[in-house]
């Protein structure tokens, strides 16, 4: 009896089993938009561009390493199926912390980068892009999506 | 001791299973772009005010023969601006002759007197919409005020025209 009681004590001492989930949350703010695009002329927008880039943010816990991936489009979607080349270069990512102290990363959104939260656990992502159209490009708008994942590893 | 045992191991169960959880998420934004025709602007027809007069101003109208003319082409039924660089003077050597009081007019048709819309071409920027072939046209006219004195000669000055979606 003494040691039921013992084991009840300890129970309450030491709780139940717990699974500790991390807080984790990411926000699309912004479309990445080429606006008007001539046909046969390239347009790029550069990641810290700060009306026509893509944004994200997250939020996570300063000391959480975090791994990016982006799922992106190689085609933009136009009118009856047309389609417009999009591509992204190794330096058309920024990751930039909204701490005082916090400096812009920038990152190849190709990859799959990993990152240490150390002055700011809310997160802004920025996204660029070239596109290429054709000189007999099909006239009209066309989109796609761009797919951030944000993962805790750490 | 043997229920001891047990107690100290449930305890050591309780404390290990802690742990923390991997975690994703993720969000979708677009990227998204408008391809239109490119705009070509071409000189159809240079502002000609043929002979003037010492003291004499003369002007001429959009709708004459000799008005400056431009045609544009670019993307069907699409809004754009215009803007023009326009001389002060026309220039013969050192002789100044000067120039001013600009009128346009700009049509979806090549008329210069009706269906359009009249518009200052000094005024700034200026919006105009393509038909819906992609055409438009533009013309201009203008003042020029001799001198008692202008020297004699041919005087020449530059009017360029910038059209952007």
């Amino acid at each position: 009896m003494r040691i039921r009681l013992c084991l009840l004590a300890l129970l309450a001492l030491v709780g139940l089993p717990t699974l500790a989930v991390a807080q984790l949350t990411v926000r699309a703010d912004r479309n990445l938009q080429f606006g008007i695009v001539i046909k046969g002329v390239q347009k790029y927008v550069p990641p810290n561009d700060p009306v026509n880039s893509g944004e994200f943010e997250f939020t996570a816990t300063l000391g959480n390493i975090v791994r990016f991936q982006f799922t992106l489009p190689t085609n933009l979607n136009g009118p009856a199926g047309a389609r417009m080349p999009i591509s992204f270069g190794t330096t058309d990512g920024i990751a930039q912390g909204t701490g005082p102290t916090s400096v812009p990363v920038t990152f190849n959104p190709n990859g799959t980068p990993s990152f240490t939260l150390v002055s700011s656990n809310r997160i802004l992502v920025f996204i660029g892009g070239r596109v290429t159209p054709a000189a007999n490009q099909t006239s009209g708008a066309y989109t796609a999506p761009i797919t951030f994942t944000v993962t805790i590893i750490g | 001791m043997h229920n001891l045992t047990k107690v100290a191991a449930l305890m050591g169960l309780a404390l290990g299973v802690t742990a923390t959880a991997a975690a994703q998420n993720n969000a979708t934004i677009n990227a998204t772009a408008v391809v239109q025709q490119p705009i070509v602007v071409s000189a159809a027809r240079a502002l000609d005010f043929g002979n003037v007069f010492p003291g004499v101003a003369a002007t001429i109208g959009v709708a004459a023969a000799s008005s400056g003319e431009f045609s544009v082409t670019g993307q069907a039924s699409t809004a754009a601006n215009m803007t023009f660089v326009l001389p002060t003077n026309l220039v013969n050597g050192g002789n100044n002759l000067p120039i001013g009081t600009w009128t346009g007019y700009w049509n979806q048709a090549n008329n210069a007197s009706a269906g359009g819309t009249a518009f200052t071409p000094s005024a700034g920027s200026t919006g105009m919409t393509f038909s819906g072939t992609g055409n438009a046209w533009v013309f201009v006219g203008a003042t020029v005020t001799p001198a008692v004195a202008q020297v004699a000669g041919n005087y020449t000055g530059t009017v360029q025209m910038t059209v952007t979606y």
